[in-house]
């Protein structure tokens, strides 16, 4: 019954609306022809393609090359006249028929319209926080994925990437971890909902923004509660001439900093050294030693030089008669600097097309947006430690040579010394081939409707249509007695998805008295998103290499060593949403909406969500008492609360489901037959619902001297009722069950700052951002209120390391504290509770735990919070300069007050190799207070402790760019463009951390920063163009 | 004005055509639920297989109970890898001190075992519900495997942990530790039900597709089993009120009478490694009950290989026949030297690297080298030293095992028949012993304590010994169990010792996982000494 209402409610709302819309009447006056010529105030010269409209109607003309225009008006209209990056002017038609329009360039981009949830706001009227990165400054930084060129320029944005391999994907968290869940915002693109933007060139890119508050990004409900992010493509304007333009740069990658690994005489060394300490004698004589026959450096293996990036996008874009278009073709690829493109590459084609067409008087237009993209890619292993290929080279000794006298990768498999270990580059080699394919159409059909000034209604039909394909081959090959295979295998894949998304607005903006200005909108949305995907393995290939690895080409017919899989997924997503925007001349501000979800996620009854919220702001500098203050240009004050959802997990989780798959029972004398089972795998969580996330935030904006713009915000965010997979007591039986518990708190302030002057003809611009943010669990719903990491994470057997715990971060790092090392015998006798000693067992060398809890014993009871993922700062700043055609930028961002975990070897092997930190152990009374002694046995590090923690700080140089624009050169009037520029991506990076990359965007489970052998950002040299003719 | 009605008609229905309630609805269409499953006996049997399956399971992460009962024992070390944690020599000595923070050793197990017995709660459930028609018997034979298959997880469970909640049916609620005296109760009745329930048929008449299938037979045998280990450990005559000395007898006796089974004449030939070509094979007339495993685990989902064997390998190095393993375990020589030079078990049983001329490489790898390993249960290799499980198209070494882990032989039911106090106990004992023996037997009386040394020998490494030390009370055990002496941790000369007062103050028991006490907010009590 409730539901009834609900329905009968929201198609009232709905009817009201279109019927509004068409009762409304067309009102024309008595006009004449209104003619005049647009210029720049400042350099007088002619200005195309500004616009001339005609108040309260909706007749519009595009200014020509030469400033000119033309327009229908009566007396007494007002004309208002707008370019971007111009303040607006608003003109009363007079007797005057030919008018000479000057406009002044803006101090500010407050007249700047940004892009907010199904609409637009003028920059100076929004009052909730968000930002935005214009498509310039992002192609800018020639990164080949959009998100990673926003890393440094949105403060409260904290971009990672998960590894250095091209393609890989990026952490984008905003304002802190609300989740040990999925946190990643929610991306629409032109309107339409999607959770992966890779596939966008960022050249297509005409600006993104990100709403951070919750009030800014409660009109998109439920998908809202990491934030969202929304990017605009580029279109064509109106009167604007066919401009093509060439956009391209080629560059070489290398490794910023190699780490430094022990070399074989240093790892011999050490050998004999654990040996002595574990109570042998050493292995090695000081001529062994000195006449080693191998000495491999597995990292110099293991990357390229000189790995080439490039990116050429061609475009066109105009506009004339009832439509303007936009379209480009682009090229991107990139290279692996670990193995090279045969093992670690990525490439992208993609072809866009936006154009919109204005089917009546500007009543009626008809647009849409068309982007197919084609991605191929292949990798290495970036994942934990079993799937991790780079970090073979870390535990692999200087003793293996990389190939034998054959010229065949060195088969470890008969060494005396440890046949364990095998040749890392070529495990690298054997296990890495594959090939995947993604391709993707995604794009809209909308109709905008405006039958008067104001009265705007939209229809879209958006689509994301995705189809993948991958493959791998694994050869035949033996390396050491556990790395062999002996069976040729290929796997195949293929999965297709769809999204449906269908969209309806109807808005209305309307004044009272010209002071009170309202606009308020009311739409529903739905998406239904469907696809399935299908795997293959099987074994014993008829040619035995990648190209011939088809499911097609294999012989084997048992059974048991076929693999196959293929299953559907769907869910649906229905929503009514509502805002209301109102100000009061430009000072008062105020905002409102609401949104109601349904997902098909959560069972009947436990559907719907409702998420408002309110905002407001006041432009102080409009007030009188303030007009006289002349070096504050504008102040605004703004304050707003919303609520948004979360609702992403995988569906049927109210359902207890009945597992097949994996169950069988060998039955019978005879090997390898499986008699088919099930069992109830899941408990199921009927009342399961939307996670909710509320948000308060409090800022302002001010400009200073018309050329300092101040940015700040402090917010709270309560993330509760999270989606999560608490443990359950082990005699439920059965896996947990996605429960709604949990909370965490993220606090933080923004600053955003940036001072834009000249100095005659030379123009610079200096941004600084920082954000500080402080991460803690309310409250964990299980009884010992934790949730417990995974454990066999940083080496083999080894323990829980991590957790999410009440009154912590989420995903702190969990172990002990150590107080240095034992240096004498007294040292250990000392360390004694009631007489007995604490560590029985510990040697001079040995590492003095912190017996935190007294209680004589070193356990988990003294275990407890040793660092923290989570960055307390996340900053960045930028410079650039511009002067007589030349242009220099400089962009740099950075964390602080987090720290990362290193664990690059394994400590469960007696002869792994260390790094060369290792030379700065114990090795006698006084030699290190830090670096415990080297034993056989590992057991300083078979403990997670503090040994283990590095402070991840950094600064990163990401990107300086010096360029020089030859169209002043040339003088040809088509010729508008024609820039070269050099630049430097990961110049240098200032940090303490000794790995090869500070920028840990791996991590285990709900942590972060854990350093398995990371596969680090490259540096790129590369130069590039821009043509603009 | 009609027009207008007809679009805000229009537009009103494609509006209003998101909220409808099927837009909503999608189906899981690949996962059957609990709520459409457990309706036929198809049903019913997938869901039976699925309780083998969980059985199976138990052993696959963690610590298997087959080898804790071993380094538990006075039969191996704690053994492993020379830089692995000090976890198997904490449980070989009962001293947590020499792993404190080896908290929840057991942890995967406990959570295994809890989801087995689960599976076996849900289709106990649901057993009312399926519609049998005329097939009433198959929800007897169902009842009672699975009945089996709970009574003998929590017999685990109750030896290993000494104080389990006891759940008889599927709840998520915080229970407590049940009385040891209750749990008993429940296994005896499972296991009754089973014994009179299932039909007899006997071994030489089943047909060799249903091996592994729980019979009459194993749930008498289990019985005498569980009766023995019951009334030895807490000093009671009976087991539970439920099962009398003279009924344990008369069960395990219809086991010899009536089930069809017998030795096989060499006693090499029971294990694989022991005997490589010469091998009888799985399901062998001796098997009574056996968990069955086979080579087809992987690393995405599939639990069907014995995932512990690679734990009693050789420590990394491949000796044909023996493949190579993790070391753990390994065997102590009190067991080697218990043996005399003339009883075909002993090279049956243990590898003796000295004897058999094994050039081990890898002491610098082995903690606890005592020159012994397991040859009953350990990986094997092909003449060229790489694995048979692989070769047969095992994933790798470790989870590829598929040798059967042989729960329940003949062997044991005459010598339980025997101590129970057969009238036909001496021929019994002296069955076992001929085959052992051969020509060099002589016969010896058959008492309790003859049949407690003979027990040792027969059935060394098989996981039975420290139960039957337990039954003849934790003192006695620890007392036996209690030695000081020298092994080789990583080629270097290392004292062990196990202290009788810490068996004792543990009472024999292992500790019951950390993460399991802080997840019942304490709820659930460690056990003493831990």
């Amino acid at each position: 019954m409730k539901k009834g209402i609900l329905l009968i409610k929201r198609s009232l709302i709905v009817c009201m609306s279109i019927a509004g819309l068409m009762l409304s009447t067309f009102v024309r006056a008595q006009t004449q022809k209104v003619e005049g010529t647009i210029a720049s105030q400042k350099t007088a010269a002619a200005m195309a393609g500004a616009s001339v409209t005609v108040k309260g109607t909706n007749r519009s003309v595009i200014s020509d090359e030469a400033g000119h225009f033309s327009i229908d008006a009566a007396p007494g209209d007002v004309l208002v006249i707008t370019s971007i990056g111009y303040v607006v002017q608003e003109l009363k038609v007079s007797s005057s028929r030919v008018l000479d329009i000057r406009l002044e360039e803006t101090y500010s981009t407050l007249e700047d319209v940004v892009v907010i949830g199904y609409g637009v706001q003028k920059k100076k009227l929004v009052t909730g926080a968000n930002l935005q990165v214009k498509g310039d400054d992002i192609q800018k930084q020639s990164t080949t994925n959009a998100l990673q060129a926003l890393q440094g320029q949105a403060p409260g944005v904290q971009i990672t990437t998960t590894s250095g391999q091209p393609g890989s994907g990026l952490n984008v968290i905003i304002r802190g971890k609300g989740t040990i869940g999925n946190s990643g915002p929610l991306y629409v693109v032109d309107g339409v909902n999607t959770g992966d933007i890779s596939y966008l060139n960022p050249s297509d890119i005409e600006s993104i923004d990100v709403l951070k508050d919750a009030a800014s990004a409660a009109i998109y409900g439920s998908q809202a509660a990491n934030g969202v992010i929304l990017i605009t493509t580029r279109t064509g304007r109106a009167g604007q001439r066919p401009q093509v333009t060439y956009d391209g740069y080629y560059g070489i990658q290398n490794p910023p900093k190699k780490a430094q690994l022990l070399d074989a005489k240093e790892y011999a060394i050490i050998m004999n050294e654990a040996a002595v300490n574990s109570g042998k004698s050493p292995y090695f004589s000081n001529n062994d030693i000195d006449n080693l026959p191998v000495n491999t450096n597995w990292l110099d293996e293991m990357f390229v030089s000189n790995a080439p990036t490039q990116n050429h996008v061609i475009g066109v874009r105009g506009g004339g008669g009832s439509s303007v278009y936009s379209t480009s073709v682009g090229y991107t690829g990139q290279a692996g600097i670990v193995g090279g493109s045969s093992l670690s590459n990525y490439q992208r084609y993609s072809f866009r097309i936006n154009s919109e067409h204005n089917l009546y008087h500007n009543i009626i237009k008809l647009g849409e947006h068309l982007a197919f993209t084609y991605e191929k890619t292949n990798g290495i292993g970036v994942g934990g430690i079993y799937n991790n290929t780079l970090r073979g080279a870390f535990g692999t000794s200087p003793f293996v040579p990389t190939y034998d006298s054959a010229g065949h990768f060195f088969d470890n498999s008969n060494s005396t010394w440890n046949n364990g270990e095998a040749n890392p580059y070529a495990v690298m080699y054997y296990n890495n081939q594959n090939r995947n394919n993604n391709q993707r159409v995604f794009g809209d059909v909308y109709l905008v409707v405006e039958p008067i000034k104001g009265l705007r209604f939209r229809t879209s039909l958006g689509l994301n249509n995705n189809w993948n394909e991958g493959r791998s081959f694994s050869p035949i090959y033996r390396l050491s007695i556990y790395s062999f295979n002996d069976n040729t295998r290929a796997s195949q894949s293929m999965g297709r998805g769809r999204s449906i998304q269908f969209d309806n607005l109807l808005s209305y903006s309307f004044d009272l008295n010209d002071d009170h200005n309202f606009e308020v909108m009311a739409g529903s949305s739905s998406i239904n998103s469907k696809g399935a995907g299908i795997y293959g393995s099987n074994r014993d290939l008829v040619f035995a290499d990648l190209q011939h690895a088809w499911l097609s080409n294999a012989t084997n017919t048992d059974g048991t060593n076929i693999d196959l899989s293929g299953s559907p997924y769907e869910d649906a997503l229905a929503s009514y949403f509502g805002r209301l925007q109102y100000n009061f001349r430009e000072t008062y501000l105020f905002n409102a909406t609401m949104r109601t979800d349904g997902s098909s996620k959560f069972a009947s009854g436990h559907r719907w969500g409702y998420f408002p919220s309110v905002s407001a702001g006041w432009v102080a500098t409009k007030e009188t008492f303030l007009q006289n203050v002349q070096w504050l240009d504008f102040f605004k004050l703004r304050a707003s609360w919303g609520r948004v959802g979360n609702q992403n997990v995988a569906g049927y989780q109210y359902l207890t489901p009945i597992s097949f798959s994996g169950t069988n029972y060998t039955f019978g004398n005879q090997e390898g037959i499986l008699t088919p089972g099930a069992f109830p795998s899941r408990l199921g969580n009927p009342d399961v619902t939307w996670e909710t996330s509320e948000q308060t935030n409090i800022g302002f904006d001010a400009t200073i001297r018309k050329k300092l713009t101040i940015s700040f915000d402090y917010y709270i965010k309560n993330t509760k009722d999270w989606l999560l997979v608490a443990p359950v007591l082990a005699t439920a039986g059965a896996d947990a069950p996605v429960i709604n518990g949990g909370d965490v708190r993220n606090t933080g302030v923004e600053l955003g700052l940036s001072y834009r002057s000249n100095i005659g003809k030379f123009n610079y611009a200096v941004s600084v951002n920082g954000a500080y943010n402080k991460n803690r669990i309310g409250n964990i719903p299980t009884l010992d209120n934790i949730i417990h990491g995974n454990t066999n994470s940083l080496y083999n057997n080894s323990l829980e390391f991590y957790r999410a715990e009440n009154g912590f971060p989420v995903g702190y790092f969990w172990g002990l504290k150590t107080d240095g090392l034992f240096q004498t015998e007294q040292d250990v006798a000392g360390f004694t509770k009631n007489g007995v000693k604490v560590q029985p067992n510990a040697a001079p060398g040995d590492v003095r735990y912190v017996d935190l809890n007294a209680d004589g014993t070193i356990n988990d009871e003294d275990r407890t919070l040793i660092g923290n993922p989570n960055p307390d700062f996340t900053f960045g700043f930028s410079l650039s300069a511009d002067y007589q055609g030349f242009d220099f930028s400089l962009l740099a961002s950075g964390v602080a007050g987090n720290q990362l975990v290193q664990s690059w070897r394994n400590n469960s092997d007696p002869k792994a190799t260390y790094s060369a930190s290792i030379l700065d152990r114990w090795h006698g009374p006084g030699s290190s207070n830090r670096i415990p002694r080297v034993t056989e046995d590992n057991r300083n590090w078979t403990q997670f402790s503090d040994l283990y923690i590095h402070d991840g700080d950094f600064l990163r140089i990401s990107n300086v760019t010096l360029g020089y624009d030859f169209s002043k050169l040339a003088k040809n009037k088509y010729l508008s463009k024609l820039r070269v520029y050099a630049a430097v991506l990961n110049l240098y990076t200032f940090t303490k951390y000794d790995g090869m990359d500070p920028e840990i965007g791996y991590g285990e489970g709900f942590s972060s920063g854990v350093d398995l052998g990371y596969y680090p950002r490259p540096r790129t040299l590369m130069v590039g163009a821009n043509f603009r003719f | 004005m009609k027009n207008i009605k007809t679009y805000i008609l229009v537009v009103l229905v494609l509006v209003a055509g998101a909220c409808k309630k099927s837009f909503l609805d999608t189906e899981d269409v690949t996962t059957a639920t609990e709520q459409n499953f457990y309706k036929t006996p198809e049903d019913a049997f997938k869901a039976l297989v699925g309780c083998y399956d969980g059985m199976q399971r138990v052993w696959t992460d963690g610590i298997a109970l087959p080898v804790a009962a071993e380094v538990m024992a006075d039969n191996t070390f704690g053994g492993t890898g020379n830089s692995d944690g000090f976890g198997y020599q904490m449980m070989d000595e009962f001293d947590k001190t020499r792993s404190p923070s080896d908290q929840n050793m057991f942890n995967a197990n406990w959570i295994l075992y809890f989801k087995a017995i689960y599976r076996c709660n849900m289709l106990l459930s649901k057993l009312d519900q399926v519609v049998w028609t005329d097939q009433g018997a198959l929800r007897t034979t169902y009842e009672s495997e699975t009945r089996f298959i709970r009574g003998s997880l929590y017999f685990d469970m109750v030896r290993l942990w000494g104080n389990i909640p006891l759940l008889t049916a599927p709840t998520s609620e915080n229970v407590p530790q049940a009385d040891p005296d209750a749990v008993y109760k429940q296994i005896a009745e499972d296991l009754k039900f089973a014994a009179d329930n299932l039909p007899s048929t006997k071994y030489t008449s089943q047909a060799p597709v249903t091996y592994g299938r729980v019979t009459k037979w194993a749930a008498e045998a289990l019985l005498g089993r569980v009766f023995l280990y019951y009334t030895g450990y807490y000093g009671k005559a009976d087991l539970s009120a439920t099962v009398t000395k003279a009924q344990a007898l008369g069960y395990v006796e219809d086991v010899i009478n009536n089930g069809g089974f017998g030795l096989v004449e060499k006693f090499a030939n029971l294990w694989p490694a022991a005997s490589v070509n010469d091998y009888v094979g799985e399901d062998n007339k001796e098997t009574v009950f056996a968990i069955k495993y086979t080579y087809t685990s992987d690393y995405n989902g599939n639990a069907d290989g014995n995932h512990w064997l690679v734990m009693f390998g050789i420590r990394e190095q491949s000796v044909p026949p023996y493949g190579n393993g993790w070391g753990g375990g390994t065997v102590n020589a009190k067991l080697w030297n218990a043996y005399t030079a003339t009883d075909s078990r002993r090279g049956a049983s243990v590898i003796s690297i000295a004897d058999e001329g094994i050039d081990f490489k890898m002491k610098n790898n082995q903690r606890e080298y005592t020159g012994y390993y397991s040859k009953k249960y350990t990986p094997t290799a092909d003449a060229d030293g790489n694995s048979v499980a692989v070769n047969n198209g095992g994933v790798n070494f470790q989870i590829g095992q598929f040798q059967d882990y042989v729960s329940i032989r003949y062997a044991d039911v005459l010598l339980m028949a025997a101590e129970l106090g057969s009238s036909s106990a001496q021929t019994y004992f002296d069955n076992v012993r001929k085959r052992a023996y051969g020509t060099n037997f002589s016969a010896l009386p058959v008492t309790q304590d003859n049949i407690m040394k003979e027990r040792r020998l027969e059935f060394a490494l098989e996981g039975i010994r420290y139960w039957d030390l337990l039954r003849q009370g934790v003192n006695t055990a620890a007392s036996t169990i209690a030695e000081t002496t020298t092994l080789q941790n990583g080629g270097v000369n290392t004292a062990v010792t196990i202290a009788a007062a810490k068996i004792i103050e543990a009472k024999g028991l292992q500790q019951i996982p950390y993460t399991q006490i802080t997840l019942s907010n304490g709820v659930l009590k460690q056990n003493a000494g831990w």
